[in-house]
């Protein structure tokens, strides 16, 4: 294999890895402040993707075509809107069960994705099919010497490290951090030291699902086309990076968001037809590390949860 | 700064049963009261419901003038309750500092919060030396220090202490008698729940003995250790 194609793949590969570690650190906040398995999770993040598409043809239809304009507004309606149905999500169905098994929540929570799918495919025009996303980005080739790099692929990435690196500066270094921490260890406590449990919780779940829409964005901003079923995937491998990681754990989440996508672009490049068999490949070797390691690569003892 | 706490007929409990029945009793503004009471008598079930961790089923909790029964539990704190809970409860995956930022988690002012740091630092200097630590790493003893500073960081009207001294060795909870004691020199209202008969009487103005969940005697200092009740449950 040529140069060429290792980097496309080293490209794709972060390019993935970053939207699962976003998704998973999703997954590990909710459960990191409630003990519960959000399963709307990927649904959620379609949402965040339609919204964010919807936001665009309205521009364009207002004559709005500028396209960081139009991409700054894309994401902060996708990212609001989401956040803001992460939070209900999180008021009325999650909390109100806190006190019922943790399978309801979990059954609660999937049929509201489910619904929300639904929704989507039956009432967006056209919703079964899926759906051109707009190209945003400057796509020109960036030369560096034999091996070239498209603009747009570095600039996502960059977006998306940079919110990663955000968010591990929120929880670890703000006051709203430390608060969400002192829920995630211990509620009756956190609420001894005059923290408003509710509202630190309904932060997390907007926060959680916000990161979730970035990620459908980013999706779409980087194959060009967004699809109602878009988040199945996407939820099934992101809980997966967030239990192998260790879930509650948020270096765990990011690990494991990479490391699925490592499997993915090995089982692509090493296998011959790899590319089909890709995700059987990587969901192989995630059930084979959960057998060894049931709790995790990153054992809750040792490390700081969330 | 002090302010009495006042609860009057209160009833309160867990899924099946009542644990307190009409409990009244009064924290006076600037003394140290104690709560003195076999095991299971309820005095751990009085200080969740003060603060409405557990609900109240009937009566009123005021603190001061301000009535707080039901309240949620961080309004309660923010209207100046703070507490020490049993088994001191620190945060054991966070650091000493950010547990005690954590104590002073309704107060704004950032300089306020670094002056009262100083002040646990200067009671309980090994803090200062740990304060990279994870709480959880730290020795019971350490621990307690912790959730005692803890405490003290939210500078708190009136401070529920939940058997501060259980698991520790005699000299330490000499130790923290006199932290206690220090802390209500300062002005600040104390409701001490505490096994330590003996040290407990001595620093206490007042006290109140449960039993199974009522109030079966009440009286300063004196008049307690001569009590029946207390006698036949402690000193027996
Ligand atoms: N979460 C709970 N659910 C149900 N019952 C409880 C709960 N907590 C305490 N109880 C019961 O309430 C009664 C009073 O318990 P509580 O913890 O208030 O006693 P205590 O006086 O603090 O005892 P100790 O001195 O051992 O700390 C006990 O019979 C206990 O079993
Ligand atoms: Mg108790």
């Amino acid at each position: 294999m040529d140069s060429a194609s290792i980097l496309q793949h080293l490209v794709n590969g972060a390019m993935l890895g970053m939207m699962y570690a976003l998704v998973a650190v999703g997954f590990t906040l909710f459960f990191g402040v409630l003990d519960v398995i959000k399963f709307s999770h990927g649904d959620v993040l379609m949402l965040g993707a339609f919204t964010a598409l919807s936001a665009a043809l309205g521009l364009s239809a207002a004559g709005i075509e500028q396209p960081l304009l139009q991409l700054a507004l894309m994401l902060v309606a996708g990212i609001a809107l989401t956040g803001l149905v992460g939070a209900l999500v999180g008021r009325y169905l999650v909390l109100p069960l806190k006190s019922a098994p943790a399978l309801n929540t979990l059954l609660i929570t999937l049929m509201f994705g489910t619904a929300l799918r639904e929704a989507v495919r039956v009432f967006y025009p056209q919703g079964s099919n899926p759906k051109p996303f707009p190209r945003l980005l400057p796509d020109d080739a960036l030369q560096l010497g034999a091996l070239s790099l498209r603009a747009d692929s570095l600039l996502l990435l960059a977006l998306g490290a940079l919110v990663i690196i955000a968010t591990h500066w929120l929880i670890g270094r703000t006051k709203l951090g430390l608060a969400i921490r002192a829920v995630a260890q211990d509620e009756e406590t956190a609420k001894i030291m005059g923290i408003n449990y509710t509202k630190i919780v309904l932060i997390t779940f907007a926060l959680g699902s916000a990161l979730a829409a970035l990620a459908g964005i980013i999706n779409g901003l980087y194959y060009n086309e967004i699809n109602f079923s878009m988040g199945l995937n996407l939820g099934v491998i992101g809980f997966a990076a967030a239990i192998v990681g260790g879930l509650g754990n948020f270096y765990g989440a990011i690990i494991g968001g990479f490391l699925f996508a490592a499997l993915q672009t090995i089982g692509a490049v090493a296998i011959p037809f790899g590319s089909s068999y890709k995700d059987v490949f990587a969901f192989a070797v995630v059930i084979a590390l959960m057998a060894w390691k049931p709790t995790g690569l990153i054992a809750e003892q040792e490390a700081q949860r969330v | 700064m002090s302010a009495p706490l006042t609860v009057t007929s209160l009833t309160a409990g867990y899924d099946q049963a009542d644990v307190l029945h009409d409990v009244n009793l009064r924290a006076q503004a600037g003394q140290i009261t104690c709560l003195l009471g076999a095991n299971g008598s309820g005095k751990t079930t009085l200080i969740r419901t003060i603060l409405n961790l557990t609900a109240p089923r009937a009566g009123r909790i005021t603190l001061a003038q301000d009535d707080i029964t039901g309240k949620p539990t961080h309004e309660i704190v923010a209207a100046g309750i703070a507490c020490i809970p049993e088994g001191r409860k620190v945060f054991a995956k966070s650091t000493v500092e950010e547990n005690l930022r954590l104590g002073a988690y309704a107060e704004e002012d950032k300089s306020a919060v670094i002056a009262r740091m100083q002040r646990v630092f200067d009671i309980f200097p090994r803090l200062n030396e740990r304060r990279t630590q994870l709480a959880g790493t730290m020795s019971g003893g350490e621990q307690a220090m912790v959730s005692i500073g803890r405490g003290l960081m939210a500078a708190p009207k009136v401070l529920l202490i939940d058997e501060p001294s259980l698991g520790l060795s005699p000299l330490f909870v000499q130790e923290n008698f006199k932290v206690i004691q220090r802390i209500n020199e300062q002005g600040v209202t104390v409701f001490l729940v505490e096994q330590n008969v003996r040290q407990t009487l001595k620093i206490a103005h007042y006290g109140y003995v449960l039993a199974q969940g009522r109030v079966v005697a009440e009286g300063n200092a004196a008049q307690l250790r001569r009590d029946e009740q207390v006698q036949a449950a402690y000193f027996g």
